[in-house]
């Protein structure tokens, strides 16, 4: 009865564009004013928003089904608002460049989540080095940059590949072990690589690698402002859009992925891993893809990152940066794309946003966390059931 | 008669010490139902876990339509044509009925990450057919299953969930499938439910056979063209029911050596 009712009430009172409109431009304007908020009471308050709507959607389940169901419906819309959204969305930040800084790092933050999800959502696997990976990445790149000229373009696939191989390397003597024990093996591996950053000498050891050049497009060096139609955008902008473009690589992926056989193999996994064997799915081979394909795209996240700071060291790529991943990928909501990116954004700009308690602002960021779990127990947006068919 | 479906020759297997299985002898045709019945703790479900690449037997060899098998990978042996359910049924709870059923189709789809990251439209045309196949194969087995098939599995009663986990041995257009204890937690009305859909599968599956570890003596008395009893892993006794009932080492591995000497 209920279902029906929606149903009419999406279809027929308020069309689908409409609602996908008010929402997306909705979520525009809440992140835009979270980001630009200087005052405490106002995060606060805005935090406090965002905790009333998640109720609302946790004692209204209807509310999450008519959104859905207009974004299914009205696709195209949706993602060609999506993309305007995201190419006009510097020109609204009045070239606050620390709010540029923090939605670059949220969109890197975003993929690493992304990638990590993979592994975590989609097939339970508790790896706790997607910031070894991130940073061998990032070292890849900075290196063959610095030491052999090599263009950001170039080192880009050259990085994602030795990344790839590093996560093999780590996946194959992980099938040796399942559940707490692989979460050791991560942990380890992650401590081998942030000591081998710092002891190498030709990592530059904990001094890190300094002065990796910025990378440019068709003549134009992106540490110039972007200048365009009398407008003038912050240098920064140019990393904004390439992180952006990455994080839409990442969600087609993730998409493809999930809504193919490999994803339902994933998931079968993370289900009953005899139960899969049984199936015909070869468990331990597609426990290595998961494996790879986190190491790839948290390679990319890696250069961008090394281009943007042009100053990488092995403390940026700590355990505590994995811990944080994870994180993301929990409360966002596991194997669903657009939890882990507000997951993602939220536990970038959350320690930001409450630097006035200073020492305290960590167990602050907890405590919203906590509160966020208490709301939603599976996350901001759990998982989904697939459809078949153009059924949603 | 010609090749068997499936056949056991010595198959055998220890843990340490423990011989859990021991010189093991089976042979199934095609389009034929057999039970496997004994105490508990005989062997039976060992003997499943050794067909089906689980565990590697010590000794013994496994052949499949000829083709020896032993020792293959689990997921291999699947591919190869043999499905099973188990005796405490495991569907993946999370999944949606659907993506149960597809899931079993995996052994005969070939997308790989590749694939599917570079020609989507290949990907979803493949999972889009298996999508339909797997509803034409829930409507087989029931309607109420269909019906839900968007939900997830972890909802449903016992009686559906094994009805779901053998719609999904079935999706991977199985030769053989092994059935663990299928009727247990069911009333009378579900066990007459289970046998009539096994007969109506095998009738629309020539070919297929199964094998069966069964408790309720009413199923195996009904159903099977062969019974095997198994007694401290080791096959005591073949035949059809009504003889190896009468059997006395049968009645003592059930009823004990003082109960049948009191009979």
């Amino acid at each position: 009865m209920s279902t029906t009712l929606t149903n009419i009430h999406s279809r027929t009172t308020l069309p689908a564009s409409l609602i996908v409109a008010a929402t997306e431009i909705g979520g525009a304007i809440l992140l835009g004013a979270f980001l630009l908020a200087e005052s405490t009471p106002l995060v606060v308050a805005l935090l406090a928003v965002m905790g009333a709507l998640f109720a609302a959607m946790q004692y209204r389940p209807q509310i999450e089904e008519v959104i859905v169901a207009a974004f299914h419906d009205a696709r195209g819309l949706a993602t060609a608002l999506a993309v305007a959204i995201v190419l006009i969305y510097p020109f609204f930040l009045g070239g606050n460049t620390y709010a540029l800084h923090l939605l670059i790092v949220s969109l890197l933050y975003s993929v690493l989540a992304l990638a990590l999800n993979f592994q975590l959502g989609s097939a339970n696997i508790p790896n706790f080095a997607t910031g070894a990976t991130y940073g061998i990445g990032a070292y890849t790149s900075a290196l063959l940059a610095i030491h052999l000229g090599w263009s950001f373009w170039a080192t880009l696939p050259a990085a994602a590949i030795v990344a790839t191989v590093f996560g093999f390397l780590l996946g194959i003597p992980s099938m040796r072990t399942r559940d707490s024990y692989l979460a050791l093996v991560t942990i380890a591996f992650g401590i081998v690589i942030h000591q081998m950053l710092n002891n190498l000498s030709w990592t530059g050891g904990p001094n890190g690698l300094v002065g990796i050049p910025a990378p440019s497009l068709l003549g134009h060096s992106f540490m110039r402002p972007i200048e365009l139609f009398g407008f003038r955008l912050p240098s920064q902008a140019n990393f904004y859009y390439l992180s952006a473009a990455l994080l839409g690589l990442a969600i087609l992926s993730a998409k493809r992925l999930h809504e193919s056989r490999v994803g339902l193999a994933w998931n079968a996994i993370r289900a009953d891993e005899l139960a899969a064997k049984c199936q015909g799915i070869n468990v331990v081979w597609y426990k290595i893809l998961a494996f790879g394909v986190d190491a790839f795209l948290a390679a990319f996240a890696g250069t961008i990152y090394a281009f943007y700071i042009s100053y990488i060291s092995p403390d940026n790529f700590t355990f505590l940066v994995s811990v944080t991943i994870m994180t993301m990928v929990i409360v966002g909501g596991m194997d669903n794309t657009l939890g882990v990116i507000l997951g993602a954004f939220l536990l970038t700009m959350l320690p930001e946003k409450l630097r006035v308690f200073s020492d305290y602002r960590l167990l602050f960021v907890s405590v919203v966390v906590i509160l966020f779990l208490i709301l939603r127990p599976k996350g901001l947006f759990p998982q989904r059931q697939r459809h078949y068919g153009g059924q949603r | 008669m010609t090749t068997p479906l499936l056949k056991l020759s010595g198959l055998g297997i220890r843990f340490g010490g423990l011989v859990a299985l021991d010189a093991v002898d089976l042979t199934v045709a095609p389009s034929t139902i057999t039970c496997i019945i004994g105490p508990n703790g005989a062997g039976k479900s060992t003997l499943f876990n050794l067909i089906t690449g689980i565990y590697r037997p010590t000794s013994g060899t496994v052949a499949l339509q000829g083709d020896p098998i032993t020792g293959l990978p689990a997921h291999r042996i699947a591919a190869r044509g043999i499905a099973r359910t188990f005796q405490s049924s495991r569907l993946f709870e999370d999944l949606s009925i659907l993506d149960n059923v597809i899931i079993g189709m995996h052994g005969r789809t070939r997308t790989d990450v590749l694939t599917a990251l570079l020609r989507p439209a290949k990907s979803r045309r493949e999972l889009e057919a298996c999508a339909a196949e797997a509803e034409t194969i829930l409507r087989g087995i029931s309607d109420e299953l269909f019906a839900r098939r968007y939900q997830p599995a972890g909802i449903l009663p016992q009686a559906d969930r094994r009805r779901l986990e053998i719609a999904r041995a079935l999706a991977s257009h199985p030769k053989l499938i092994l059935l663990d204890e299928p009727s247990s937690g069911m009333d009378d009305r579900d066990t007459a439910a289970l046998m009539a859909d096994i007969r109506r599968v095998m009738a629309d599956n020539p070919g297929l056979s199964f094998l069966i570890i069964e408790h309720d003596m009413r199923l195996v008395a009904e159903l099977p063209d062969n019974v095997v009893v198994i007694d401290y892993g080791k096959k005591i006794a073949e035949g059809d029911f009504a003889t190896v009932r009468q059997l006395p080492r049968v009645q003592q591995a059930y009823l004990g050596q003082k109960a049948v000497e009191h009979a």
